[in-house]
């Protein structure tokens, strides 16, 4: 049988402060695995860690204990250089490619694949006027289509941007304190009282609205 | 097969990923758009094509031939002509005069400045030629920095033509000119159009989806989307967008 496309299996990061004694001023925990090709939505507040979740599934930082298995292989143990083959990660409009470089590329292994199999897209910069938006999505869709898993990272801050995340999203992971949290559709994300605490209650409104099967802003 | 064939194109400069993997296969005569937002791509990936920034990994055939990785000027010699975003032409010489030491037969001959200036007539009289197909046959004699912003859009072109290039690749030709320039030089391209091969980069979203026969949309690095302008507008959020207006 194929490897899980991707597992992060007991991920810890804690980031401490002070030499001497060190004391943990953040810890990120997420133990997930997902087996089939998806498009996930990943919400949450910032300073919750969802970028340290990216870092970690690409490979850019390194974790305090744990693995992240891209399509069966330790991401971390992949030569920095080929690591985007495995998972690549683009924040806004530019790509990201830097990499916390701890071990010598030469100890390291080669990708197994030519082209990535995980895609993450950090917050990238939609809006509603230029009409890219629809091919992005209809991008994401054909990501998926050719097996590969697509995490899409939102901040919501206008209806419509409920009504992408509705739309493209098959599964959320819910990123708070350092906590990941998995909710199969957007109505259970919906119920989640730290997620109508992140949204605010206008957007909550708008995610009910969403949910209740009504367009949230009229075209 | 396609007149550009062009597979997988990867570039980076140190740590940034310029692009992805560009695959794009245009037939001849066709009149293909690139769209997508700033700091997509779009120009970085012309200079691959007309050979100015080599590709990490990735091939570029041109009517079969492979020509990843030659010069610019070895690609321009096969028939690839561009223009630039930022306008290159020579201020003090008249519109004549850029289009002819342009002329692949007066740029064999080698530059000689007691020719450049009044010139050979066989070259004289194929630079006004081609002036009149952008429709500066009587601004021959105008010196280029005297032209005005949408003429010297038009010179820009008729030097990439007088190199009588097969494959015409255009970097925001509408870029800085008004509503009424841009109707010119949509009257201009449309002339054009079916002619040579095409490759436009273009913002202006009117101008390219009446006149491109499919269209590509880079972002990230990558094609995003691609198809004939009426099939792009079928998306829903197209439709709900600025881009719709053009449905």
């Amino acid at each position: 049988m194929a490897s899980p496309l991707l597992v992060l299996d007991h991920v810890r990061k804690v980031y401490t402060r002070g030499r001497l004694v060190r004391h943990p001023t953040f810890t990120l925990k997420a133990d997930l695995e997902i087996d089939q090709p998806s498009i996930i939505g990943v919400v949450g507040p910032n300073g919750a860690g969802k970028t340290t979740l990216f870092e970690m599934m690409t490979g850019s930082n390194t974790p305090s204990s744990g693995h992240v298995y891209v399509a069966g292989t330790d991401i971390h143990r992949v030569k920095y250089r080929e690591r985007d083959r495995l998972a690549i990660h683009y924040h806004q409009s530019y790509q990201v490619r830097r990499f916390r470089k701890l071990v010598p590329s030469v100890l390291l292994e080669k990708s197994p694949t030519s082209a990535p199999m995980v895609h993450l897209f950090d917050e990238p910069q939609f809006n509603l006027q230029d009409g890219y938006i629809g091919f992005m999505l209809d991008f994401f869709r054909k990501l998926r289509a050719e097996g590969r898993l697509v995490v899409l990272c939102l901040h919501p801050t206008a209806t419509w941007h409920l009504e992408v995340l509705a739309e493209i999203a098959e599964q959320y992971l819910l990123v708070v304190d350092g906590g990941v949290t998995r909710h199969p559709d957007f109505a259970a994300l919906t119920n989640q009282a730290r997620f109508r605490n992140y949204l605010g209650a206008e957007m909550t409104r708008a995610a009910d609205a969403l949910c209740a099967g009504r367009r949230a802003v009229p075209s | 097969m396609a007149l550009i064939e062009v597979a997988g194109i990867h570039v980076r400069f140190g740590d940034r990923v310029v692009l992805e993997s560009i695959d794009l296969a245009v037939p001849e005569g066709e009149f293909h758009g690139l769209m997508g937002p700033n700091g997509a791509g779009k120009t970085t990936f012309f200079n691959v094509l007309t050979g100015r920034v080599r590709p990490s990994r990735g091939s570029i055939r041109l009517d079969g031939e492979d020509v990843t990785g030659l010069g610019s000027h070895r690609i321009a010699a096969k028939g690839v002509a561009r223009s630039f975003q930022i306008m290159t032409l020579f201020d003090d010489f008249t519109a004549r005069e850029n289009v002819m030491v342009g002329l692949p037969g007066f740029r064999a001959r080698g530059f000689d400045m007691r020719h450049a200036a009044d010139g050979d007539h066989g070259f004289a009289k194929e630079a006004s030629e081609v002036l009149t197909t952008v429709g500066l046959a009587d601004k021959g004699d105008v010196r280029a920095k005297d032209l005005s912003y949408g003429d010297r859009r038009a010179l820009e072109i008729a030097v990439a033509l007088g190199q009588n290039p097969r494959v015409l690749c255009l970097d925001e030709p509408t870029s800085g000119l008004g509503s009424d320039g841009v109707r010119r030089l949509a009257a201009l391209v449309g002339r054009l159009k079916g002619k040579l091969t095409i490759v436009a980069i273009e913002h202006d979203m009117e101008f390219l989806f009446s006149l491109a026969d499919r269209i590509s949309v880079i972002h990230w690095g990558q094609v995003v989307a691609r198809g004939a302008p009426h099939e792009l507008q079928q998306n829903e959020w197209v439709k709900r967008s600025n881009l719709g207006r053009f449905a």
